[in-house]
């Protein structure tokens, strides 16, 4: 817990955590003071001089977005001589802005509109300006009207944050435009379309590019959920509009950069109304798929799965919600009675490591350790990760990559160690116990042979100035990696699937044959849970395959069974950090399309069994696990070779080729 | 390409300060200062001074109201109020050094008092003291100005005139009259002239 400290706001007293600027504290007592330039969780750099405020004591307005609060503070946010700047400000931005509130989608949260509101201006008392700059509106993501812009530079700020850097000013003052390097349209720079500028944007310059006519903010529904595209599970804010999803967002507080999304959450919900969306269940009928009821569906499938009973095998992905997992346990042990139950997170984890994995806080974090991981915002591989380690780097923190092979982030870390990770790892812990860290004798001897470099040097300085390092590590290098941790700090195993650590806490692992098993043929059905990554039909008697898609292996079923995507299905994950995260229902499932639950619980009834829908308090209990770290083997677990890349792209085939996020593939393709 | 140095706010003013009238003065500070110092880090300045350039503009253009005069004072006053740092805080000073002075009324009366403003002057020539010597004539390179050169022994000569269409104030004829016979009056003085000949 960091100091707080008592100050006054407006003849209100509040106390708010020392480091707070006046801005974030006047928040905290439901006080709004005008910004347009600041972003929740960026240093203020005071450009907009709307937020000036008057402190007792000082000669002149302070700027509230730059300036710590102090104990005792006494801070006026309105006098008429602050109100009059702002006016001014205002109304000299209203003069270079088009007054068309009555047709601009961004109407309602735009930060210009209700400042004019506050300040009553109906129009600019200056003379009106205008540039004339063209629209960049060629890609399907992303429109960019420069007459809009006000040069608050907030977009040009969280770009530079995150790393992509896309986005800079060209020219100076008021003629000034934001725009890419050269002027280029977005898909000819290196923009990866992560939409973080849209949700910086505090006017219509930046806007999804699809928005017109979608609706506006005070139209629409909001939920809070959850993405599950990739191991990141990213907080989002769903806005829906007549039963329709219009536009995700990062879940974040207007006005803030504190959270990052990718295009894939941004803008793949256009896969839920995609043409190969099922939506009802199908038969094979003569070689053919043929529509058919629920009824008929269900009642084909328990009479299979009955006659194969521990001949039967089920598969899934890791992207399904905790109590997906749980019903579906239930159906292939006490149901279907078959111990062959596994997920794709055996590709790339162990249960064990996922279990052990710990919780950090990035954003305390002043060393990172990035040990076989390679995450990417432009490959969208971990995405979030990288921006937000790019981030921490950027605000001081320091790097440590260690990878056998390159990696991109590597250019903004300290230290990067090449060549084998698990030499280098114990080398990091040679060095960093010569260092005087304190540290295990069985820790000591088992690093004892390794040989220091002089980067592993340079990590090992870093490792011990450190305060609170985080290392995140890829599953198979978990074990070693958390030897480290022994020494100091706390480490996280990153799975490239969202709920693989609560797949994997729900005890969805298999007693009996594993998932590669399971593909590779011989049983007598197989029931494929999601998107799984298998294109061809295995070598089975009667095959199902329950997805929101018509997969490759979907066409190929005796038995298609129409389930909801995450937005349409309530549920909870565990996140790779360990935090429980809930998903509510934002839309209704197309169509017949049915929850992977709702259908387990409606399948084990016709079977003549009964699943229990799984409650809170049930996942919360799996969800418990006491974790007691100790000495493991310094060594890379195997037979966890599926990159990441590869699994994030193949569960994802559906929600890229049925979406607008096709368009960014084929043109990357083009590209290279 | 030569690299060319950027000025200072005191260069800038330095040079200003050789200009007479105080609003032309203030229109070449802003004018350099845009093209310059600024750096367009904080709102106030950056659009402020933008904004200020055109409305002096429009004052020497002769086309500046009483409530140009206003704004370009709240202009002024805000920026030294609030602007970011010495740069813009120096702008509005120098335009609010001048404000007070009966220059900038006197603009929006139609006068510009060191008769440099050219939309506000015309050029004419007093026939009392014209000579016909021609080397107004010869001066012009805008070919505004009519008359026939006196030759000594004829007579029925008429005295020079300036068209004010094609007349742009360079003031070239002013520096070869060798009696002073060019003057510059206001343009508003000269339509209350007019109209009371008229009576």
């Amino acid at each position: 817990m960091s100091k707080m400290v008592k100050l006054t706001i407006d003849g209100k007293e509040v106390q708010v955590p020392e480091g707070t600027n006046i801005i974030d504290a006047a928040e905290l007592a439901g006080i709004h003071i005008p910004n347009l330039c600041y972003l929740k969780g960026m240093k203020g750099i005071g450009a907009c001089r709307l937020c000036l405020v008057e402190v007792e004591g000082a000669k002149a307005p302070v700027i509230a977005c730059n300036i710590k609060v102090k104990e005792g503070m006494q801070v006026t946010t309105k006098t008429e001589k602050i109100n009059e700047a702002r006016k001014f400000v205002i109304d000299l931005i209203l003069s270079m802005h088009p007054l068309d509130c009555m047709t601009c989608t961004k109407a309602g949260v735009c930060r210009l509109q209700q400042y004019a509101y506050d300040f009553e201006i109906k129009e600019s008392s200056f003379t009106r300006k205008k540039f004339g700059y063209p629209t960049d509106e060629a890609n399907p993501f992303i429109k960019r009207d420069p007459d809009y812009c006000i040069l608050c530079g907030r977009c040009v700020r969280v770009c530079k944050e995150q790393g992509t850097n896309v986005l800079e000013f060209m020219g100076r003052g008021i003629g000034a435009k934001i725009t890419t390097a050269n002027d280029k349209p977005l898909q000819e720079s290196e923009c990866t379309f992560c939409g973080s500028c849209v949700d910086a944007c505090p006017v219509n310059a930046l806007l999804e590019a699809d928005r017109w006519r979608k609706g506006r903010e005070w139209e629409y529904e909001k939920v809070n959920s959850v993405c599950l595209l990739c191991g990141n599970g990213c907080d989002i804010t769903v806005s829906t509009k007549d039963g329709k999803v219009q536009k995700i967002n990062s879940a974040q507080a207007e006005g803030s950069a504190e959270k990052y999304i990718c295009a894939y959450g941004r803008f793949g919900f256009d896969c839920i109304e995609a043409d190969t969306r099922l939506t009802t269940p199908m038969k094979k009928v003569n070689g053919e798929l043929k529509e058919t009821t629920w009824k008929d569906a269900l009642e084909t499938v328990a009479e299979k799965l009955k006659e194969a009973g521990k001949d039967t095998g089920f598969i899934s992905t890791a992207g399904i919600q905790n109590e997906d997992a749980l019903t579906l346990k239930k159906l292939a042990k006490d149901v279907v009675k078959t111990n062959n139950y596994d997920t794709t997170m055996s590709l790339y984890a162990d249960a064990d490591c996922l279990k052990n994995s710990q919780s950090a806080d990035i954003d305390k974090a002043d060393l990172i350790v990035l040990v076989g991981l390679n995450p990417s915002q432009w490959k969208r591989v971990l995405p979030q990760l990288d921006a937000s380690v790019r981030k921490r780097v950027e605000r001081g923190a320091k790097l440590i990559v260690i990878n056998s092979s390159e990696t991109k982030i590597a250019e903004v870390a300290a230290v990067t160690l090449t060549g084998d990770e698990i030499s280098s790892l114990k080398a990091l812990a040679k060095a960093a116990i010569e260092k005087g860290l304190k540290a295990d004798k069985k820790l000591e001897s088992a690093v004892s042979d390794a040989s220091v470099s002089e980067d592993v040097e340079k990590a090992a300085a870093l490792f011990a100035e450190a305060k609170s390092p985080v290392i995140f590590t890829s599953p198979s290098l978990f074990e070693a990696a958390s030897n480290i941790s022994l020494i100091k700090g706390s480490v996280v195993a990153v799975p490239a699937e969202s709920n693989a650590k609560g797949i994997a806490l729900m005890g969805l692992t298999t007693e009996g044959k594993t998932y590669k098993e399971m593909v590779s043929g011989g049983l007598k059905v197989l029931y494929a849970v999601g998107e799984v990554p298998v294109n061809k039909r295995p070598d089975v008697d009667f095959l199902i395959v329950q997805n929101s898609h018509l997969t490759e292996l979907a066409k190929q079923a005796d038995v298609v069974l129409p389930s909801a995507v995450f937005l349409e299905s309530a549920g909870t994950i565990i996140d790779y950090m360990g935090r429980l995260k809930y998903l509510p229902e934002a839309i209704e499932p197309q169509g017949e399309a049915k929850s992977h639950k709702d259908i387990f619980i409606q399948l084990a009834k016709v079977m003549g069994g009964s699943i229990k829908r799984p409650t809170e308090t049930e996942v919360k209990k799996a969800a418990k696990v006491k974790v007691k770290p100790s000495l493991k083997p310094f060594e890379k677990k195997e037979g966890l070779d599926v990159s990441p890349d590869e699994i994030i792209e193949s569960v994802n085939a559906s929600v890229i080729n049925g979406s607008r996020l096709l368009w960014l593939k084929e043109a990357e393709k083009a590209a290279v | 390409m030569t690299e060319v140095k950027e000025k200072k706010t005191e260069e800038i003013k330095k040079e200003a300060e050789e200009i007479g009238c105080p609003v032309k003065r203030a229109l070449y500070y802003i004018e350099e200062f845009l093209n310059g110092p600024m750096c367009g880090k904080c709102f106030p300045c950056e659009f402020g001074s933008y904004e200020a350039k055109i409305i002096l503009q429009n004052i020497i253009a002769g086309e500046g109201t009483e409530s140009d005069l206003l704004a370009l004072r709240k202009i002024a006053d805000e920026m030294l109020e609030i602007s970011r740092c010495k740069k813009g805080k120096d702008t509005a000073k120098f335009i609010l050094e001048w404000m007070g002075t009966n220059a900038y009324k006197e603009h929006i009366e139609g006068r510009c008092p060191e008769k440099e403003c050219k939309a506000l002057v015309e050029y004419r020539i007093i026939p009392e003291k014209c000579i016909m010597c021609g080397l107004c004539l010869e001066a012009c390179k805008d070919n505004a100005i009519i008359g026939e050169k006196k030759v000594s022994y004829r007579s029925g000569y008429l005295p020079f005139e300036i068209r004010q269409k094609r007349c742009t104030k360079c003031g070239e004829c002013i520096k070869v009259c060798p009696v002073e016979a060019i003057e510059i009056i206001d343009v508003k003085v000269k339509e209350t002239e007019t109209v009371s000949a008229g009576k």
